[in-house]
């Protein structure tokens, strides 16, 4: 079997690129799971759209847009199948995926990463103790409430206040548990402002901040939690630790995109973000791979997941030159910028460039300059690192040095 | 040295006033130390050649916790009769029981946990050592010389994994290696095959990661990795295959002795009779020789802490290493190897694991002081390796006595009473060997009661190993999906299980149904998410195949619960 | 009073003082920002995103969310009227599963389409 393009991944991302790759080339989409969406199967909280559609929608029926579109595309799914080994050939790659069916072999042009990201652990971040249960991260929790149906416990504690934290603080308290508090480690919180507002505030949930969980304690349930104050470096300060009883410790802790596909290929990866390095297109350093959505780099928006699932999707069915890559420079405090490489030899009239900032910002400004000419620039009152921002500009015939800059 | 004249040492050292007196087993030594390191250390004066010590010297205001019980009471045990009792389901008792069960015997094995190797045997690197740290002769020697050489053939019999890649001791001084010529000739006269000194070119070129500081190293060929728990489980699912009841959730109480002999055994579940009793309880070895009367030795709880890095952890070394001892930590650390790198049957390295005195038998619990202070001596043989390689970490509890030596005997005090004690490292890699020597003690006891014990005729040493699709050839796979297409759908992606393996861990010959326990036995959760994406799928199919709720399945023993109820059941 | 504003990602931060009978917004970058701010002061409304029971094979619970707002302090009372809804058959996505929620004109409906199993 041959396919233009395998599309690893039927979330978000991955539902966008077979979307639209598939207008021009034939494709496979090949998912983990009994039916596409990812996890936004399990996020039924509403929220999502809000850039795309200009509607509130929640996880599942963002998906369900792009699953009814998929329906009348051409694309090829594979459901419950897992990829174990990607091969370069010659020309292209040979695919090796194990389904219900058995062993299938599959020959490709192009692949398309879609594969997410997961939830960094207890261990990750040091929490030391008992073995007891109890402990979950947000996605179990998540999928715990909004799939199985059952909760995880009845006296919770978030450690982290990213956006999973704050929806899974607003759901677990809605479904019955008592929520004893969201705890952050960095002195800000890391989720959106909206879900702290309509999140905590809405059920009195209370926020600590430089504060993080340092041991479990339980023989077989989880029965308390110490919580230590952290320093400017986040380590515990001695002498803080003070006990909470709970029998659930929730773990909203970060994100890491899922390259475990993309690892077999030994493509570069950009340290910062924890996924590949790309062009303008999504395609990685490797010809003919291309990497999209949270296996990318971790966004706060689906809109945006969706967003560089069209990006990949779309390059990918294209023919396109050897490519001329130069590297996109960034200067001053950004925590990252994707693109991190700019292809001459393609289109690069729209070049979008994603960011974050390393810590929280005021009054920035950011400008895109190619040589000693600038083709963006605008002033921020306020960038702050949970937040990405988006940019898009002209980069075509770059000549010169490309350099994204922050100053004052 | 005279008692006596240690207890005078003992004053002079601590200032702690301490009571020693002796029979022809043991010395014991009962008074109040500072804090429990010194109640340790007091213990160890005491040791001498040919006797046990008994230390009762503890802390002051020291109340020893209670032990950890079953939450289970009922009387399904109650009124039974057996020909041999085992107390402890660790690798020790499992074996044993497997050994047994080769003979026409009414056999039960109690453990007190909800699974098997619970134990120290669940939580140790399950290196299987070549014995080259021993350097005089004694039963850990005996037993792990030979142990060691058994490896293959028992793995092969209980369908479990092991391999056999050797390990490297680097040298870091040339002083060193020329002392560690003295290993040669220990290795020789030991047994232990194909030691060698390999020089600075060799050990660079094997083993890259430590080419910046290595002068040579110590290349112990027979040293070989399988996974603890697997192989306990494999022993006691054998057992059970021929004719063993194992009995979880049971915990041994009390023994009622008459004369010479323990009667009865009481537990949680019922009191039963046996003809031998064969002590197997880890930490709690001298707390059940303590039951039937028969303290002579103690087990000082010494805990150990382990790191398991990812399998893709970028600058790893590729086979288990360790640094040589300079001189300066030369003659430091007695009783522990050091610890190493240890590369696992699976794959994955292990760094530890250190050694800590505690008072508490059960505390598995991990901190910050030990797991950071074992990453940062383990990295010393591999500077470049990364904290955020390490995805879990785990503590275990070894059961030395004071003798660090094995006591596998017939008790002299209580004639149907077979101590296995004090097994702490290398226990795993002794236990093949010990075991049909335990059970041969066990036998012939009870011919020299008259009893008749027969060969069993239907025994089967061979279990079938358990099906593992990750990298098994794709003709293979292809046949076994077809037959069962839940071995073509992958739950627990970081480990590449499938359906189908899930299904079979839970439908196990010891009825073990909770989410470590399919963890332990497919390693669904094994991985760097540590089971966040499979969980719910594990969880969801133990309910399916037990017929339960969800918020019935427990991660382990019982009380240790996933899911606190269904929502919107108005609970 | 200090509000973030919820409607959109953005969270723009509102200055927002009463005057009289209506309010005063600053710091709103749209006009729905406006109108939050109002009504957050006078009125807090929010939509309610939950799941209900069901019977359905393939699905242990189905979510739903009210399709328009309901106010704030009314969240708990719409929780304890979804314990006592159940969905039978697989319905499409949008199918209403609680009509006109305490008079609100508000109605609960189902975020997912049931064609395929869940799990």
């Amino acid at each position: 079997m041959y396919f233009d393009i395998v599309v690893i991944g039927a979330g978000p991302a991955g539902l966008a690129a077979a979307i639209k790759a598939s207008q021009r080339a034939s494709v496979l989409l090949i998912e983990r799971e009994a039916k596409p969406g990812g996890i936004l199967k399990q996020c039924i909280h509403d929220g999502f759209g809000v850039v795309r559609f200009g509607e509130k929608l929640s996880g599942p029926e963002y998906a369900q847009r792009f699953i009814n579109q998929l329906k009348d595309t051409d694309v090829k799914t594979a459901f419950f199948s897992f990829v174990t080994q990607i091969k370069r050939l010659e020309q292209g790659f040979s695919l090796h995926y194990v389904c219900k069916e058995g062993v299938k072999h599959v020959n490709c042009g192009k692949i398309i990463l879609a594969t997410g990201c997961r939830e960094r652990t207890a261990n990750a971040i040091s929490v030391f103790g008992d073995r007891c249960s109890g402990v979950f991260t947000a996605g179990a929790a998540q999928n715990l409430v909004n799939v199985l149906g059952v909760l995880p416990g009845r006296r919770v504690v978030i450690l982290g206040s990213g956006d999973i934290g704050l929806i899974m603080a607003r759901r677990l308290t809605l479904e019955g548990a008592k929520v004893l508090g969201v705890y952050e480690a960095k002195p800000v919180p890391s989720g959106l402002s909206r879900n702290i507002h309509q999140c905590l505030h809405d059920f009195d949930i209370p926020l600590y901040l430089s504060r993080t969980v340092t041991r479990v304690f339980g023989r077989d349930r989880l029965s308390e939690v110490e919580i230590s104050e952290v320093d400017e470096n986040m380590r515990p300060i001695a002498g803080t630790q003070q006990r909470v009883q709970c029998d659930t410790l929730v773990l909203a802790v970060g994100l890491i995109p899922e390259n475990e596909v993309a690892a077999s290929l030994s493509l570069p990866m950009d340290g910062r973000t924890k996924g590949a390095i790309v062009d303008q297109t999504c395609q990685t350093m490797a010809d003919g791979v291309y990497a999209c959505g949270n296996a990318l780099h971790v966004n706060d928006l689906v809109d945006y997941v969706s967003e560089s699932g069209e990006t990949a999707g779309f390059f990918a069915s294209q023919e396109r030159k050897p490519r001329k890559l130069v590297p996109i420079n960034v200067v001053g405090g950004f925590g990252y910028a994707v693109p991190q490489m700019l292809d001459l030899n393609c289109d690069a009239k729209n070049v979008i460039i994603y960011f974050r900032t390393a810590q929280p910002e005021e009054n920035k400004r950011v400008t895109l300059t190619v040589g000693d000419k600038t083709v963006f620039s605008k002033k921020y009152a306020r960038l702050l690192p949970p937040e990405m921002e988006r940019i898009a500009a002209d980069l075509s015939d770059a000549q010169g040095e490309i350099t994204l800059k922050m100053e004052d | 040295m005279n008692i006596k004249t240690v207890c005078k040492k003992v004053k002079r050292k601590y200032g702690a006033e301490v009571f020693a007196s002796e029979d022809e087993r043991s010395v014991f030594v009962r008074g109040r130390a500072a804090n429990w390191q010194q109640a340790v250390e007091i213990g160890k004066m005491f040791v001498k050649k040919g006797k046990h010590v008994v230390n009762d010297v503890l802390p002051q205001g020291f109340v020893p916790p209670k032990p950890m019980l079953p939450k289970v009471a009922d009387d399904k045990l109650q009124g039974t009769h057996w020909d041999v009792a085992i107390v402890g389901g660790g690798i020790s008792g499992c074996a044993v029981a497997r050994e047994l069960s080769r003979y026409d015997l009414k056999i039960l094995l109690c453990e007190k946990h909800g699974d098997v190797a619970h134990g120290a045997s669940g939580a140790n690197d399950g290196m299987v050592h070549a014995g080259i740290d021993l350097a005089h002769q004694c039963l850990k020697l005996k037993y792990v010389v030979k142990g060691n050489a058994m490896y293959g053939e028992i793995c092969d019999e209980l369908g479990v994994d092991f391999v056999r890649e050797g390990q490297y001791v680097v040298f870091t001084s040339r002083l060193i290696k020329l002392l560690a010529k003295s290993y040669l000739v220990r290795a020789k006269k030991h047994g232990i095959p194909g030691v060698s000194i390999i020089g600075k070119r060799e050990i660079s070129n094997v083993e890259p990661s430590v080419a910046d500081f290595a002068v040579g190293a110590l290349k112990i060929p027979s040293t070989g990795a399988v996974s603890p728990y697997k192989l306990t489980i494999a022993y006691a699912e054998n057992a059970v295959q021929n004719g063993v009841t194992v009995s979880l959730d049971t915990a041994v109480l009390s023994m009622r002795r008459e004369g010479d002999k323990i009667c009865s055994v009481t537990t949680n579940r019922g009191t039963f009779t046996a003809d031998c009793v064969i002590n197997c309880a880890g930490v709690f070895a001298d707390v059940v020789a303590e039951m039937a009367g028969d303290r002579y030795f103690s087990i000082h709880p010494r805990k150990g802490t382990d790191l398991l890095l990812d399998a893709n952890a970028p600058n790893a070394p590729t086979h288990s290493v360790s640094l040589a001892p300079t001189l300066k930590t030369l003659g430091q650390n007695k009783n522990t190897k050091g610890g190493g790198i240890v590369k696992t049957v699976d794959g994955n390295l292990l760094l530890g694991p250190d050694a800590v005195e505690t008072p508490l038998r059960e505390d598995t619990s991990t901190t910050a002081q030990s797991v950071n202070g074992v990453f940062e001596k383990q990295r010393k043989a591999s500077p470049k390796l990364s904290r955020s390689s390490v995805i879990a970490y785990f503590s275990g509890v070894r059961a030395p006595t004071y003798e660090e030596d094995f006591i596998l005997e017939r008790s002299e005090k209580v004639k149907n009473l077979i101590h296995v004690a004090g097994i702490q490292s290398p226990g795993l890699t002794a236990a093949p060997a010990f075991a049909p020597d335990v059970a041969a003690l066990a036998v012939n006891y009870l011919r020299s009661c008259g009893k008749t014990v027969d060969a069993n005729a239907g025994f089967c040493g061979k279990r079938q190993k358990p099906v593992c699709t990750k990298g098994m050839e794709e003709d293979s796979l292809q046949q076994l999906i077809e037959r069962d297409a839940d071995f073509g759908r992958v739950v627990c992606r970081c480990e590449q299980v499938t359906l189908g393996e899930i299904k079979q861990a839970i439908n196990n010959p010891l009825g073990v149904a909770t989410v470590d326990g399919v963890k332990r036995r497919v390693r669904a959760g094994m991985g760097r998410c540590q089971g966040g994406f499979c969980l719910p799928t594990v969880l969801k199919t133990i309910a399916e195949q037990k017929g339960v709720r969800l918020s019935q399945v427990c991660k382990g023993d019982e009380g240790s619960y996933v899911a606190a109820g269904e929502i919107k059941s108005g609970e | 009073m200090q509000l973030v504003c919820i409607v959109c990602p953005n969270g723009c931060r509102l200055d927002v003082t009463r005057e009289g009978e209506g309010v005063k917004v600053e710091g709103a970058r749209c006009k729905r920002g406006v109108k939050f701010a109002e009504e957050e002061t006078i009125r807090p409304m929010r939509t309610v995103t939950s799941s209900v029971k069901t019977t359905v094979k393939g699905w242990r619970v189905v979510p739903v969310r009210t399709d328009g707002e309901i106010p704030k302090d009314k969240i708990f009372h719409l929780m304890s009227l979804l314990k006592d809804v159940t969905v039978t058959t697989p319905l499409p996505i949008g199918s209403v599963v609680a009509e006109n929620v305490f008079g609100s004109g508000v109605n609960v409906v189902t975020t997912a389409d049931m064609e395929e199993e869940n799990e």
